[in-house]
Parts: structure tokens; C-alpha cells; sequence
């Protein structure tokens, strides 16, 4: 019992880290409707960014947040505004090959800059464990389920309420008719897709005192991150945070009860399933919104 | 007068003919770009300096060696590359390769052109198991490393606990890749041969992202010695969660890959890594009575390139180079039933190496007279602990410095 409540613990933890990454993957996939294999790229590219702000200044990872989620901002704006914006009415495949081609692109430039071997931050106090009894949680990781909770309605809470939020909603639905209402469907994509990457930034800066970065860490969480969006409903933030939540927990049960090299194929067959039922997702808004 | 000073000009010229022929090409077959250029340069540079200390001594009975390198960066490349160098620059033989899938390519190449193969680095088991008759290696393969790991339970945790072997529960973990489930596969056949109790064998994906259930299991199992085959992003995710998870197991041992490396240390923190055993090529802080001539090895390394040696991959490639140059210049041509007569005949005695291994070579040109050193991280190094005359050290318990 005892270590089952661990494991729940855990689970939960690992399923906040999945969320704070897949937020940004639901925002760019649902207002632009790119599938952006760069995702765990750009992860990477925000790990970095925090390692070397903490290597040169010894500035600490959540601090060290801010400037690199305006970094992610502008990296996000620029790859929108140069790279899939051309491609804007070209064929989706086309589109999907691009982000293909700059995920690996960016894999060997940081290969060139850094080496293959891996890099840390070493932030002792966010690696502490606290015990409750005989369990036990990072504070890292309790500041990340925080964040992920904060920042899941925040969005919401931005979406339903500002103008921006708005025009980008409507953006999302449909984008004659929101191009005929007068709303700068260009720069709403461009916002969107910054806005996606400076997710991923803030993801990045609690991540980094928890994994160490590597160039190829992308890869480890960006399969993960896309079972999250589909199994959440491809654009609810809600969606993505309980479908988070729900890989995070039979990630950390299988591994267990079952065996640590097959949890992939138990919570692949769970997405397999809910696609066969339930084929927009749990919290999809029903065929043709996806 | 003028005819004798024709006689001796054309004498001379023919001379430095015959001394541009008296040279012995060898080929020197490595990653030398690519994502194992590193190692790969590592394991060349070991080649480099044994071929100058050669030369440097007269040479091979007289004639000189010419490293002729062919770059090789995949196992499609290592064919291309080890047909150029049996066909086109007519090397004598080839070295190579530091890794097992280019040697398992190009190898075949050189078998078919009856060319002898020396292996100084690759440790996958079955470069040697598919009969070949012009191939040798130097190196302990994944075999020998499962061994000496196991081994070490009985041989030297066991006596350091102070407690009978069979008392000690033992899990084997590892990275479900070919490298981890070679040497997990080898190490679950020794345990069973030795009667070591291993209560649980947990496979895991390198890319995984959390180990914890991993631990779990091992700490309800109530485990005290851990068999982990690891890359380095686990490596670390294995002792950062143990720690947080509050695991502590009498002694973790690893098999080379991300334990050797400085960077995984770094990553977890040299207060946390404290105390884990390796198994790995002979390192430099090994005991020289062990090793004769790893000091000298090191000064040359430090002399030709301004560097410490960044592994011992280059000691490796150094020591066998050296053993097989020496059966090349006995063999009585440089042909290949000559060389192999030769290779054969070599039966030098555990402890008489710079890396402290033997040589001794079977029918299928594997050296067996090699066992892995145990090494241990202390303080931030990592020394030889085990056997005591190759020790530098005394081996600790425990994990993390209490």
C-alpha cells in the first residue's frame, strides 16, 4: 500500500512534467494547426539556455525562467514568421517536413556547440526531498505541478478573457471567418506560436535542475508530449493537463506492477483504445473541431 | 674517378630506393569523424604512439611502419574504407576499430582479402565467434567484463562487507539496447553458473525519463548489490532518484558507458557517486606493479599531445598494437598463415602489460587472458580497487559519502 501511494505520488509528479511540456505543443497545434515536431527541440534549445545562464552568472534555473521564456518567445516568433509561415498554404506534409527538418538541424547544432556528453544545473535546493511520513517529493517537482496548475488556467483564463485571447480563439475556429472579422490572422499565428514556445521555455527552466540536458533530450519527452495533445482533445489546455496526468500515472504504475522496459506499450495500448472509442480524445469537442 | 663517383651516386640512389621501399604499411581503421570521433581519435591516438615507439626502435626488423588511416564513420564507410586500404594502398595489415558494428563490417572485408585484422577495442562478443582465421583481439569483450563483475560480488564485496556471498541479494538493471541486454545476458549466465542470488533483472528504456518504479521494486526487494548496464542519462537518473527515494544499497557496480565518464559524475555530483564500482578498460590510476609501463604510457601520451588521455580507450589500442607488432616482426614473412603462426605462439602472463592484461591467444584469435579491473569512484577519481596488487585504493561500502 504503501509504496502504491508512492507511486501515485510519483505519478503524479511525472504527469505535471508532461503537461508543463505538452501546453505549448496543444497552443501551437490547435491556433495553427502545425504539427510541430521541433517541440522537444525547442525544449532542449531552453535547457541549454538555462545551463549556461547558471554556468556563466550562477544564475538559479527559476530565475533564470524569465529571460529564457522571452528567449523561447522570440525563437517561437521567428521559426513561425520564417519557416512555417511560407509554408502557410503549402500541403500539410510539407509543413510537417519542415519542422522535421529544423528538429534535426538543431539536434546536430547543439551536437557542434556542446558535445554529446550531458550537462547539469546543480541546484541542491530544488533536488531536496521532503518526507511526509514515509513518502517522499521533490520540491522541484511540487513547484512543477504548481506551475503546471497555474499556468493551464492562466491560459484559459486569457483565452476566455482578453481580446488577444479571443482573436486567437477565433483564429483557431476558423480562419476566413476570422480574417473577414478583421483579425490579423498572420500575427495571431506568429503570437501563437511564440506564445507555444515560451511554454516550453518555462518548461525547460523547471525541468533543468530535475534532468540533466543533452542534445537529444528533446527525444525523450516529445513522444510523450504528443500522446498528451491527442489523448487531451487536441485543443483543450484542460485536455492536455488530465491526459498528462493520466500517462504520468500509468507510466509510474506499470513500470512498477508491471515491468519498467513495457510501460510504453501499456499506456501506447490505453491511447490505442481511447482512439478507437473515443476518437477525438477524452476532452475533444467532437468530430470535425479537431 | 668520375665512374667511382657514378658508382657510389647511382649506390646511393638505389639505397634510398630500397629504403623508401623498406617500409611496412599498416592500416589504422577508425571513427575518425562523426559521433565517435572522439573515442574513436582516442583509441587511434593509442596506435599513433605505439607505431613511434616501434619506429623510434629500430622499426620493424629494420623497416619502417607508415600508418595509412581509413575514416571510419559507419559500417557502410568501414567496408569502403577497408576495401581502399586491402586494395588500393596495400597495407599489410589493418588495426582497428573501437567499434563493434564497424568491426563486425569491415572485418569480414579484410577476411576475404586474407589481410590480418588486430581488434584492439571492440568488446561485442561475436567479432570473434564467427570463425575467422586473419582476425585477433587484444581486448576483453562484454563476456569478460559480466564476468568480472559478478565475480566481484563473491571476490570483493562480499569480503568487504564482511558477510557470505550467498547472503547478498543482487538485481541486475540495464538499458534495453543491444549493449545493455549483451551484457545483462552475459552477467545472468555467470550469476547462474556461481549461485549468486539474483532476486530481480529489470530491462528499462535509456530515454526513459523516471526510474523511480525501478527503485522501488529494488528497495522492496530489499536489495543490496545493483548490476546496472547504463548510458549516461539513466546513469545519472539512477543515482540522483536512488538518493531521493532514500535507496541505499551496499554497493552499485556498472558496466563501462556512462559509469566511466567524468560528465556523469559531474552530473550526479561527486558527493553522490562516491563509492560506485566500474568495469571498464584499464584506467590510470591503477597500482604499476599491476600495469607495468602505464606510467611511461601516460608521460608519452602527455609529451606527443599536451593532454591527459581522456580514457583508456588509447592504453588499450596501445598495448595490443604493441603485442601484435611484436609477432609481425617475428613471423617470418608479413604473410597471413605467418602472421597467424605467430599471433598464436604469443603467451605473455596476466600482469605483464601496461593495462595489466595477458595475452594469450585461442583458435578463434581471442585473447583470454584478460580480466577487467574493478575501479571505484573516490573523490572525484576514479581508482582501481580490486585485485589488491592492481589497487590504488582501498574499496569502499555504501553509496554517497555519509
Amino acid at each position: 500500500m504503501e509504496v502504491f501511494l508512492q507511486l501515485l505520488i510519483n505519478g503524479i509528479m511525472l504527469g505535471s512534467m508532461y503537461a508543463i511540456i505538452s501546453v505549448g505543443l496543444t497552443l501551437i497545434f490547435g491556433v495553427v494547426r502545425v504539427v510541430n515536431f521541433a517541440h522537444g527541440e525547442l525544449l532542449m534549445v531552453g535547457m541549454y539556455a538555462v545551463y549556461l545562464l547558471f554556468l556563466k552568472f550562477g544564475i538559479h534555473p527559476y530565475i533564470a525562467a524569465l529571460p529564457v521564456v522571452v528567449l523561447l518567445f522570440l525563437i517561437g516568433v521567428l521559426i513561425q514568421r520564417f519557416i512555417i509561415q511560407p509554408l502557410l498554404n503549402a500541403d500539410e506534409h510539407i509543413q510537417i517536413f519542415a519542422t522535421v527538418g529544423l528538429s534535426t538541424a538543431l539536434v546536430n547544432l547543439a551536437l557542434m556547440v556542446f558535445g554529446a556528453d550531458l550537462y547539469s544545473v546543480n541546484a541542491p535546493d530544488v533536488r531536496r526531498s521532503l518526507e511526509f511520513g514515509s513518502f517522499r517529493v521533490l520540491i522541484g517537482q511540487i513547484v512543477m505541478l504548481g506551475s503546471a496548475i497555474a499556468l493551464v488556467i492562466g491560459l484559459h483564463a486569457f483565452m476566455q478573457k482578453t481580446t488577444l485571447g479571443r482573436a486567437i480563439r477565433a483564429t483557431a475556429q476558423n480562419r476566413n471567418a476570422a480574417l473577414l472579422m478583421g483579425v490579423k490572422v498572420d500575427r495571431i499565428y506568429v503570437i501563437s506560436f511564440g506564445l507555444g514556445a515560451a511554454c516550453v521555455g518555462l518548461a525547460s527552466a523547471l525541468i533543468s535542475p530535475l534532468f540533466p540536458a543533452t542534445p537529444t533530450v528533446g527525444t525523450y519527452f516529445v513522444l510523450t508530449a504528443f500522446v498528451v495533445v491527442v489523448l487531451g482533445g487536441m485543443r483543450s489546455m484542460y485536455g492536455a493537463f488530465f491526459g498528462a496526468m493520466i500517462i504520468g500515472l500509468v507510466d509510474s504504475l506499470s513500470a512498477y506492477y508491471i515491468a519498467p522496459d513495457l510501460k510504453e506499450v501499456v499506456y501506447f495500448a490505453i491511447f490505442i483504445l481511447i482512439l478507437i472509442f473515443k476518437p477525438t480524445g477524452l476532452f475533444g469537442l467532437g468530430r470535425g473541431t479537431e | 674517378m668520375k665512374l667511382l663517383m657514378k658508382a657510389a651516386l647511382a649506390a646511393g640512389l638505389a639505397m634510398s630506393a630500397t629504403s623508401a621501399i623498406a617500409q611496412v604499411k599498416i592500416g589504422a581503421l577508425y571513427p575518425f569523424s562523426g559521433g565517435l570521433a572522439l573515442l574513436g581519435d582516442e583509441s587511434f591516438r593509442g596506435l599513433e604512439l605505439a607505431t613511434e615507439e616501434r619506429n623510434a626502435a629500430g622499426g620493424l626488423n629494420g623497416k619502417k611502419l607508415e600508418i595509412v588511416k581509413g575514416d571510419a564513420v559507419d559500417p557502410n564507410q568501414a567496408v569502403g574504407e577497408a576495401r581502399r586500404l586491402t586494395s588500393v594502398d596495400k597495407v599489410a595489415v589493418v588495426f582497428g576499430t573501437y567499434s563493434s558494428s564497424l568491426s563486425l563490417a569491415a572485418t569480414q572485408v579484410t577476411e576475404l582479402a586474407g589481410i590480418p585484422y588486430f581488434e584492439l577495442g571492440a568488446i561485442s562478443d561475436p567479432i570473434t565467434e564467427r570463425g575467422f582465421k586473419n582476425l585477433f583481439r587484444s581486448n576483453p569483450t562484454a563476456k569478460d567484463f559480466a564476468a568480472s563483475m559478478v565475480d566481484g560480488i563473491a571476490e570483493a564485496i562480499a569480503p568487504a562487507l564482511g558477510v557470505d556471498a550467498k547472503s547478498l541479494k543482487v538485481a541486475i538493471i540495464h538499458e534495453d539496447s543491444l549493449y545493455g541486454q549483451t551484457v545483462a545476458g552475459y552477467q545472468s549466465a555467470r550469476a547462474k553458473e556461481k549461485g549468486v542470488n539474483v532476486v530481480e533483472t529489470l530491462p528499462y528504456s535509456a530515454k526513459t525519463v523516471d526510474l523511480t518504479p525501478v527503485i522501488l521494486r529494488l528497495k522492496s526487494a530489499g536489495v543490496d548489490v545493483v548490476l546496472q548496464t547504463a548510458y549516461q542519462n539513466d546513469a545519472v537518473l539512477f543515482f540522483r532518484q536512488a538518493k531521493e527515494q532514500g535507496f541505499k544499497p551496499k554497493a552499485v557496480m556498472g558496466a563501462g558507458g556512462g559509469y566511466s565518464l567524468r560528465e556523469t559524475a559531474q552530473a550526479v555530483g561527486y558527493e553522490n557517486i562516491e563509492g560506485a564500482l566500474d568495469v571498464d578498460f584499464t584506467q590510470y590510476k591503477t597500482n604499476p606493479a599491476a600495469a607495468p609501463g602505464i606510467g611511461d604510457f601516460v608521460t608519452k601520451y602527455k609529451a606527443k599531445y599536451g593532454m591527459e588521455p581522456r580514457s583508456g580507450h588509447s592504453l588499450a589500442n596501445y598495448v595490443g598494437a604493441k603485442v601484435f607488432f611484436d609477432a609481425m616482426a617475428s613471423a617470418k614473412d608479413l604473410s597471413a598463415p605467418a602472421i597467424r603462426e605467430s599471433v598464436l605462439k604469443i603467451d605473455m602472463p596476466i600482469g605483464s602489460t601496461a593495462s595489466g592484461w595477458g595475452m594469450k591467444f585461442n583458435d578463434a584469435g581471442q585473447n583470454t587472458r584478460v580480466k577487467p579491473f574493478l575501479m571505484q569512484w573516490q573523490g572525484g577519481e576514479l581508482v582501481t580497487v580490486f585485485p589488491a596488487n592492481a589497487a590504488v585504493a582501498k574499496m569502499k561500502t555504501g553509496l554517497g559519502q555519509n
